[in-house]
Order: structure tokens, then C-alpha cells, then sequence
């Protein structure tokens, strides 16, 4: 059991999607105009993932290893059109805004990431609780980074006013630059505090790309990173 | 060989698998999808060329000649009729959801459906200035006033204004070719 739940909290903040393992930036950097926006690709983005890895990983003794990835991606594709079918026929304002970034959910690293490092390796439920957790923090930092843009940007969050009518809000941070600064600020940030609690707990500093690397199978940035280091 | 063989079955297993619900998923959205598309695609649209109807007209729609005509009503009798044409216009086709008064046999009104006209020189033709010339407009004799109709065009935005009113020209001949069946086909309750 707390095996499950580390499997589902590693995705909240050790390898959070976006903003720790840095992947699945096309989506997070495109859709974060507003906080509804990014709420709206997360979710959609969780309910494929968490799928995605239940059946992958129900599959993973009958799929052959040479044809995996066309496997995987075959499950990913058929529950992206399913989206993007419920999408248009229940909240159809919100598939006009996505757009393009729906049907790109099939080709995001995330969902093809978790197939291949975890739920083609583990049982059913820990890849459930894997793809949970990911896909949840990869919805809040959406809706987070989108918030924090609609703020600077609009002055509103979820379409609701917050800022002091003095305010002048800078169109720049909604437009397309405005989501590089952010996400580059939030990632500085995020390495600022990680190594100020690794200092606190008098832990050796580690390198944020070695944690980036804590889960995969060792990619050549990954190997030739922990020769030199 | 019997690796190949497993590949091919497992794979075409898992194609065969996604394909049945992807299709029973299509079947079962499909009514739902296309009223979605009708409420916010052509919806607004229409709502402003009907002004003053009582009846919902997408629930009412039917296709005539192969042309979506959705009623307006008042008080139960067929006031009004309204219809989507499409021209080209400067990049790619303008839709033009245009509304008709069946007793005064005028344009009510029309409403840009769908566009992808240059931002803010093409899709000036969205403007209530160049929309409201067409405006309880006769049926018959509409055209850019460069060609001698009465329609001023956007400046700048000739091709665009044009595909507008070809699109409004092609509503015209629609009209009068289904404007004899339209009375039986909303029999006044």
C-alpha cells in the first residue's frame, strides 16, 4: 500500500511533470493563457494518462517488446480521440479553446514516458496511482502557471477579477513570451527552494539534473552527467 | 516466425479493439456534437438575424434543397427563415448566416458565421457598419456599390466585403428557389 502511494505522490513534486522532469512543455507553455484553459488540458490530460498506463500496464505481458511502441501509442491515440469526442459533445466552448493541443496529447512525452518507464514494468495499480499522480501534477502546475499568467496578464483568475483596480495588466505575460518567462522563473524558483531544503537537512547539494534523472533508465545525458559528477 | 505471427495478431488485436470503440463512441456523440456545433459555431449568429422569434429554430431546423433552413415564429405562425451560404472571400471561405422576412419578402439581417479573413483589415466585414447596410435590404438587385449595387465595401477589405455579399447573393437565389415549399414545410400551429 504505501508503495501505491508513493507511486502517486512522486508525481506531486520529486517529478513533477512540467516543472521537475520538464516534460510535456509544448501544452504547458501553448494553452496557459488562462487558468480555465490549463485546468481544461490537464484534466484531459490526466484522464488519458491514467488510462493509458491501467491498460498498458494490463497489456504488458501479451505485447510483444519489438512492437511496444506502436502499441502504446495505438492506446494512447484511441483515448485521445475519445477526449476529444467528449470534449466536443459536452463542453465544447472549452475544446474551441485547446484546439490543436487536444489531439497533440497523443504525441506529449508524458503519456509515452510513463508507458515505457513505468506501467509496461509495473502491476496495474501502482501504474493507476503513477499516472494519478503525474497527470494530477501536471494539472495543477497548468492551472497554476496559468493562473499566475491570467493574473499578471488579464487581472483575473478563473475569469475572476483579484487584482486592484490601479492595476495595469501586461498583455505581455499572456502572449507566448510572457509563457517562457514564467515557467523559467517558476523553475528557478522551484531549484532555489529544493536546494535550500537539501541544505536544511544537511544533505550534499544535488544537481538539478541528476534529480530530473532519479526515475528513468539512464539516457546518455543521464550517464555521461553521473561519470563527470 | 512465430514472434512475427504474435506481433502481428497482438497488434492487430489491439488496432481492432480501439477501432470498435472508437466507432460506437463516434455513433454515440454524433447527435450531440452536431447540436453543439449548431449552438456555438452558428448559434449567435443566427440569434441575431431571427431577432423577435418565440420558437427555438435549431430544434426546428430541416433541410430543404440540401440547405439547412432554420424557422423563426411567432405566436406559432412562420414569420421568417434563415440559412448559412458561404463565398470566397480573401483566405479561404466567409460563412454568412443570412435571415429573411417572409411577409415584407426582405433580408432581415446577416451574421458572420465562420472566417479566416486578415485580422483586423478582413474581418472589419464583422463590423455592425458594414453589416447593418444589408439590413431590411430588397431580394433582389445586391451588390458592391464598385458594381453598381448599393453595398459600400470595407475599405481595404474589397475581397473580403465581396465574398460576403456573393455569399448574401447566394442566399438570394436559395431563397427564391425554396421560398414556395417553406410555408408547408412549418405549417402554422
Amino acid at each position: 500500500m504505501s508503495s501505491i502511494k508513493k507511486e502517486f505522490l512522486k508525481g506531486l513534486w520529486d517529478e513533477l511533470p512540467p516543472f521537475r522532469v520538464v516534460l510535456g512543455l509544448c501544452p504547458t507553455l501553448a494553452v496557459t493563457s488562462t487558468a480555465e484553459n490549463g485546468l481544461g488540458m490537464g484534466v484531459a490530460v490526466l484522464f488519458v494518462l491514467t488510462l493509458s498506463n491501467a491498460i498498458i500496464s494490463a497489456l504488458r505481458k501479451i505485447i510483444p517488446g519489438k512492437v511496444r511502441i506502436a502499441c502504446f501509442i495505438v492506446i494512447a491515440a484511441s483515448l485521445v480521440v475519445a477526449v476529444e469526442l467528449l470534449m466536443q459533445a459536452y463542453t465544447y466552448s472549452l475544446y474551441q479553446k485547446l484546439g490543436i493541443f487536444v489531439p497533440l496529447i497523443v504525441v506529449n512525452c508524458i503519456i509515452l514516458g510513463r508507458a515505457e518507464a513505468f506501467a509496461s514494468k509495473n502491476p496495474v495499480l501502482p501504474s493507476i496511482a503513477d499516472g494519478l499522480g503525474m497527470g494530477l501534477g501536471f494539472t495543477l502546475s497548468l492551472t497554476f502557471l496559468g493562473a499566475l499568467r491570467e493574473g499578471l496578464g488579464s487581472g483575473t483568475v478563473f475569469g475572476v477579477p483579484v487584482v486592484w483596480e490601479s492595476f495595469q495588466p501586461a498583455h505581455f505575460m499572456i502572449m507566448a513570451p510572457g509563457a517562457f518567462v514564467c515557467l523559467g522563473v517558476i523553475l528557478a524558483g522551484m531549484n532555489a527552494f529544493n536546494r535550500y531544503l537539501s541544505r536544511k537537512k544537511g544533505e550534499p547539494v544535488t544537481e538539478p539534473q541528476n534529480a530530473v534523472c532519479a526515475s528513468c533508465a539512464g539516457c546518455n545525458l543521464c550517464i555521461t552527467g553521473k561519470k563527470e559528477g | 516466425m512465430r514472434e512475427i505471427i504474435n506481433m502481428i495478431v497482438v497488434l492487430s488485436l489491439i488496432c481492432a479493439a480501439s477501432g470498435t470503440l472508437l466507432v460506437n463512441l463516434k455513433r454515440a456523440t454524433k447527435d450531440k456534437i452536431e447540436q453543439q456545433v449548431l449552438v456555438n459555431v452558428q448559434g449567435p449568429a443566427l440569434m441575431s438575424v431571427l431577432a423577435g422569434c418565440d420558437n427555438d429554430p435549431i430544434a426546428e431546423r430541416k433541410v430543404v434543397d440540401g440547405v439547412t433552413v432554420f424557422p423563426a415564429k411567432r405566436e406559432g405562425k412562420l414569420v421568417g427563415v434563415a440559412f448559412e451560404t458561404a463565398a470566397a472571400g480573401y483566405s479561404g471561405d466567409v460563412g454568412v448566416m443570412v435571415g429573411f422576412d417572409l411577409d415584407a419578402d426582405r433580408l432581415v439581417a446577416i451574421g458572420i458565421t465562420t472566417q479566416t479573413e486578415t485580422p483586423g483589415v478582413g474581418t472589419r466585414i464583422m463590423k455592425p457598419a458594414f453589416l447593418k447596410q444589408f439590413k431590411g435590404h430588397k431580394v433582389d438587385s445586391l451588390a458592391l456599390s464598385s458594381k453598381g449595387g448599393d453595398i459600400d465595401a470595407v475599405a481595404g477589405a474589397t475581397y473580403s466585403s465581396s465574398g460576403a455579399v456573393d455569399a448574401v447573393r447566394k442566399a438570394l437565389t436559395v431563397y427564391k428557389d425554396i421560398k414556395p415549399q417553406i410555408a408547408d414545410l412549418w405549417p402554422a400551429s
